[in-house]
């Protein structure tokens, strides 16, 4: 009897042990730039929710780091191999590259089948090494020119200005009316990039640029020298806030969103933040105007699908993980298209109502797009971005010519 | 002899624990940095041998510009010496001399030490923002709109900008452990000097500031040290920009280490802060030696 009954309570231990493991949850962490201020905040609290919903059983902890922090955040850890989150956001091409060549992220080419119909091939091409997936883009952005139209109406005109010349007239007239042309952050140098770029392209062409990112073409050349002029002399002429060295691109935002900028020349996934501000009915987005006309067109643009999810290969659960990367990506997508942060990777519903006027805009630029290239500083590698950057800083603060800007990167990056 | 040798074991023992502590914490990542500064590493394939290259490197390449960085650091670690500690031992010669409210002015002047660096680098950030910075508006107010400018914007001045505050951050700190020095003079030293027809300042000059030379020579090497290491301020305030203009050898670590990959190159610059920072130690304590 004995005997039978400490058999019996064993059996139960062993049966309630067996029921605890079953409904042990799983937590996948995930490290973004999402923090509360980003406009894709909201979007990834919602996606993470759903997933969670459809997936009884299995956590999300979501561990937001600002952009520049979170650069140096996700390198330290992949360059240790240690406390790495199962999903990280990240830029394609060069940033996610170096993480790929170093056997650090998964790859995703058994389960991008799954979900290849609605994530078309042609948007994966940034997160795409050797013909492998590693990456799922969720949503696309371009630099966009936003155009606060009350103040460039004070100084006399109606529209963006569609050539080079016409633009040049407009920062005088806003200049003599007293408004500042445009904001930009001196402090942090990808926002400078953002106006160097479509200046760049819109001198050489696309193709170009992409050959000079590659190294196929060399830096030192004359249309990239008229672009980095052309920057220069929107510096000396003062188009540029004169306190633009000393401020952060949200400080710059605020203030173009406080009416203080006629132009603000940035990524399109400011589109959430001012398109729900107060100043939204007044603001148009373009594109900044041809240089050359003989190399480039007006719709030759900066930008292409980038913020991307991906699955580190030390995951503990490579196959969930691989899943919630696609579904929350694809979540991500539609969400940041609804909110008017960002545009798709993902198909998305043509009918679908998004809560701005400026989506619809930039969706309509991307659809005209002769060519797109990549942002420089994800196209190229870390180091080579840095350096890149660099020599944009210096270029802003006068401490370089054209000539150098393009002899400079030559010798060191070609 | 036996005894002896258990003795010197128990010793031995007793301190093992300490001994691997600091061997584990602070020379092995020494020798681990001085190996990695002979390679060339992204920090995500295996590091590759190139001898010297990166200190070759690190001393001609002008994108790096080391020169600057160093140059930043000893005019900060000059500014520390002459004016901080000159300012912190006035400070201290003078709460001393138990003026009414020594311990209201002993805090208060140690408070910035307390506050964490980000919240003054936060703080001074406003102060010299050009909009609403209080610098500017006082400028203003005064009737010298022409001398407001973009203060951590304009290479002319960002350098000085920065440095106001790590000067400001740390007199209370120095200001401390000399003053901690100057209770423990002898009071009948000082009187007998008194007696004697000594004014304040042959007080200060023949007898106090000699008798606190050791913590002297602690500061010293402390703000010297400090300054070549100095980084969170300067982080917060410009992150080494304006195009550099800022720069020192360790936000140039940082950029190279984190931004660039390059962490041959960062564990290049580490070793070069931890020989300089000792080269300079022992120069101050041979000076104050040879002073003794």
């Amino acid at each position: 009897m004995k005997k039978l009954l400490s058999i019996l309570l064993a059996a139960i231990m062993v049966l309630s042990m067996v029921s605890a493991v079953a409904e042990e949850e799983i937590t996948l962490t995930l490290w973004s730039i999402a923090t509360e201020s980003d406009s894709s905040h909201q979007s990834f609290i919602d996606a993470i929710a759903a997933f969670e919903a459809a997936n009884p059983g299995v956590k999300i902890a979501h561990d937001t780091t600002a952009n520049e922090a979170y650069k140096t955040k996700i390198k330290a850890a992949m360059s240790s191999g240690e406390g790495l989150p199962d999903i990280f956001f990240t830029w394609g091409m060069g940033f996610l590259g170096e993480f790929v060549d170093a056997g650090r992220v998964l790859n995703l080419d058994a389960y991008y089948p799954t979900y290849a119909a609605e994530l078309p091939e042609v948007m994966t091409g940034n997160s795409t090494y050797n013909g492998s997936h590693y990456g799922v883009p969720y949503s696309m952005s371009i630099v966009a020119l936003y155009a606060n139209m009350d103040l460039l109406k004070k100084a006399g005109w109606e529209d963006i200005p569609a050539t080079y010349e016409d633009m040049i007239k407009c920062c005088e007239d806003l200049k003599a009316a007293g408004i500042i042309p445009f904001g930009v952050s001196g402090k942090e140098l990808w926002c400078l990039s953002e106006y160097v770029e479509p200046l760049v392209i819109k001198s050489i062409g696309g193709a170009k640029l992409r050959d000079i990112y590659n190294g196929v073409a060399t830096w030192n050349d004359p249309g990239v020298v008229k672009a980095i002029a052309a920057f220069q002399d929107m510096v000396t002429k003062e188009y540029f806030d004169p306190s633009a060295i000393a401020l952060g691109n949200d400080e710059v935002k605020n203030n173009f969103i406080a009416g203080k900028y006629a132009f603000y020349q940035n990524g399109s996934w400011n589109n959430g933040d001012i398109g729900k501000a107060e100043i939204a009915p007044n603001v148009k987005v373009g594109t900044f105007p041809v240089l050359d006309p003989e190399n480039a067109t007006l719709m030759q643009m900066i930008g292409g699908p980038n913020n991307t999810l991906a699955v580190t290969a030390t995951t503990q659960y490579p196959d969930l993980a691989a899943k919630a990367a696609f579904e929350l990506g694809k979540f991500l997508s539609n969400a940041d298209y609804t909110s008017g942060a960002n545009l798709p990777c993902w198909t998305a519903d043509p009918n679908a109502e998004v809560a701005n006027d400026l989506i619809p805009a930039v969706a309509n630029m991307v659809a005209q797009a002769d060519d797109m290239v990549l942002f420089g500083d994800n196209f190229l590698s870390a180091d080579a971005a840095n350096t890149y950057l660099d020599y944009i800083g210096q270029a802003f603060a006068g401490d370089i010519t054209a000539e150098e800007f393009a002899e400079g990167l030559a010798s060191e990056l070609n | 002899m036996k005894k002896s040798f258990g003795y010197k074991l128990n010793i031995f023992l007793f301190l093992l624990p300490a001994l691997i502590l600091f061997i584990g914490v602070l020379i092995a990542p020494i020798f681990m940095s001085l190996s990695y500064s002979f390679t060339e590493w992204n920090g995500l394939k295996d590091p590759i041998f190139i001898g010297l290259d990166n200190y070759k490197e690190l001393f001609t390449s002008k994108s790096i510009n080391i020169m600057r960085a160093l140059k930043n650091s000893l005019l900060l670690a000059g500014l520390s010496v002459f004016i901080q500690l000159t300012f912190a031992l006035w400070l201290a010669l003078k709460l001393g001399k138990k003026p009414v409210g020594e311990r209201a002015y002993l805090s208060i002047f140690f408070m910035p030490v307390l506050i964490s660096t980000v919240v003054i680098g936060q703080l001074w950030l406003k102060i010299y923002n050009p909009d609403y910075g209080v610098l500017n508006l006082a400028l203003k107010s005064l009737g010298l709109e022409s001398w407001t400018r973009v203060w951590l914007g304009d290479k002319k001045t960002v350098l000085w900008a920065c440095f106001v505050p790590i000067l400001w951050q740390y007199v209370g700190y120095h200001m401390l452990l000399m003053y901690a020095g100057i209770k423990g003079v002898p009071t009948e030293l000082c009187e007998a000097a008194m007696l004697d027809g000594c004014t304040e300042g042959q007080l200060n000059r023949y007898i106090i500031i000699p008798y606190i030379k050791p913590i002297l020579r602690v500061s010293v090497i402390f703000a010297v040290t400090g300054s070549l290491k100095s980084f969170d301020l300067i982080y917060v305030l410009t992150n080494g920009g304006p195009n550099h203009a800022t720069e020192v050898p360790s936000t140039l670590m940082i950029n190279l280490l984190f931004l660039r990959n390059r962490y041959g190159m960062g564990s290049t610059i580490a070793v070069m802060l931890i020989v300089l920072c000792f080269v300079f130690a022992l120069l101050i304590n041979l000076v104050f030696k040879e002073e003794k």
